[in-house]
């Protein structure tokens, strides 16, 4: 009787966390929400855990920021005068497509940035590639948000708590960004493939494509904004395949933003476009 | 009278240092630690601890135990919610199915017994993930991840004993 017991108890189990399996693919927001309760009580505890891990990083950082300060003042030296012609040369620029977009009526999307996160704990696995941060709901997260940092594009929020976020990062399995190459203007979705260079989905047949051309986030999705760096072309293979390197270095991690973007509002175009029209109306029946 | 209840106290703290010790270990699993290595084939620590307290202190482990330390790993680690409890449970049954013999036959028995058992459990989480998400996932990784536990079993028993001794 005992251990048919036993084995009862065995198999149920084994049959809850089959059901779980099943019933966790169609994401429920039931799940999400018991998901992100639970990792939401351990952020603190993998705070505490990491202490010693974070002290020592942050030593060994300190240590090699002394040995390289001399090298890094005079690079930044020569870096800061580059910038300083950049500066000039781009605000001029940003003038002209200022005037040149008031021209045309082009409304820019609202960017704004929500956080700045510190990255707690990281999935290290082979078939995941997700980390959670520490900013929730309170800092004003949500799902859907684009998390980034001064390299490009990381990923995206996909589940919140009160205290802290889960990113899936651009080279999970799973994610999808819609992405343009710099120099042909092309659209295509780059595709994550649980590695460190990704692959392109929908590639237009006969585009050349040639090693060291630049990726950047097209806009359309509305959630990542348009031109933020995602990578460079590493690799072309036969058959025209792609291997992209991202941006940013997804293994030494330290802080991101959470940002949001939000596509222009139409509606508005519109009406402003019909106030003028009435503008317009008025002064010529007044002439 | 008080020292039943003392026993009861005991016994209770006994089954909560096997949870708490594989907790903790699940917990070292998702640092992030910043070494491309690690970050891609983090290795099965909590299998380690799975596998110490049903060869040594079966009794102190039940399967609920498992089944919910299992919970927690999928949602710290973001993987399928059930995919950790069904590997671990089902590592726990293969360690029970070699028999009660375990303890007599000395530590590279143990070890043996180990990395059978880690291979098939690698080989199962790539085959259940690859279903899951619907595509040939690279097993690369998996064979480095499965070597690197090998690697780590002796340092994580080495203190685990180190621990349950004190």
């Amino acid at each position: 009787m005992g251990r048919f017991r036993q084995r009862l108890v065995i198999s149920f189990f084994i049959i809850a966390s089959i059901i779980l399996l099943i019933s966790s693919r169609s994401q429920t927001i039931l799940i999400e929400q018991i998901r992100a309760q639970v990792f939401g009580f351990f952020i603190p505890v993998i705070t505490f855990v990491d202490i010693p891990r974070e002290a020592t990083a942050s030593l060994s950082d300190w240590v090699r920021n002394i040995a390289v300060v001399y090298a890094d003042n005079e690079f930044l030296r020569e870096e800061n005068a580059d910038l300083k012609r950049i500066l000039i040369e781009s605000t001029e620029l940003e003038i002209d497509n200022h005037r040149l977009k008031s021209l045309l009526k082009i409304r820019d999307g609202n960017l704004t940035t929500i956080t700045a996160s510190r990255i707690v704990s990281d999935s290290n696995s082979p078939f995941f590639k997700s980390m959670l941060i520490n900013s929730g709901t309170r800092s004003g997260v949500k799902k859907g948000h684009a998390v980034v940092n001064e390299e490009g594009v990381i990923g995206r929020i996909i589940n919140v708590s009160v205290n802290s976020s889960r990113v899936l990062l651009l080279n999970d399995i799973n994610s999808r960004i819609p992405v343009k190459f710099v120099k042909s203007g092309v659209n295509v979705i780059l595709a994550g493939n649980n590695s460190q260079l990704l692959g392109i989905n929908f590639m237009p047949e006969n585009m050349e494509v040639v090693v060291g051309d630049v990726i950047l986030t097209s806009g359309m999705g509305g959630i990542f904004p348009p031109d933020l760096p995602v990578g460079v072309v590493s690799d072309v293979l036969e058959f025209g395949e792609i291997k992209i390197e991202t941006s940013v270095d997804l293994y030494r991690l330290n802080y991101v933003s959470v940002i949001n973007y939000e596509i222009a509002n139409f509606s508005e175009i519109k009406s402003d476009q019909t106030e003028k029209n009435n503008l317009s109306q008025i002064e010529g029946s007044q002439q | 009278m008080n020292a039943s209840l003392q026993e009861d106290n005991l016994f209770s703290i006994k089954f909560i240092i096997p949870f708490l010790t594989i907790l903790f270990l699940i917990i070292m699993m998702v640092l992030p630690y910043q070494f491309k290595i690690i970050d891609n084939s983090m290795p099965f620590l909590s299998l380690i601890g799975v596998y110490y307290w049903s060869v040594f202190k079966k009794d102190l482990l039940p399967i609920s135990a498992i089944f919910v330390l299992g919970i927690i790993q999928d949602i710290i680690l973001g993987s399928p919610l059930g995919l950790t409890s069904l590997l671990l449970i089902i590592a726990q049954q293969f360690i029970f199915f070699q028999g009660r013999n375990f303890l007599e036959r000395g530590f590279l028995f143990n070890f043996f017994i180990f990395i059978l058992m880690i291979i098939s459990f690698g080989f199962l989480s790539w085959g259940i993930s690859s279903l899951y998400v619907s595509a040939f996932l690279g097993y690369w990784e998996v064979i480095l991840q499965i070597l690197l536990t090998i690697a780590f079993y002796p340092i994580i028993i080495l203190i685990l004993n180190l621990a349950t001794k004190r």
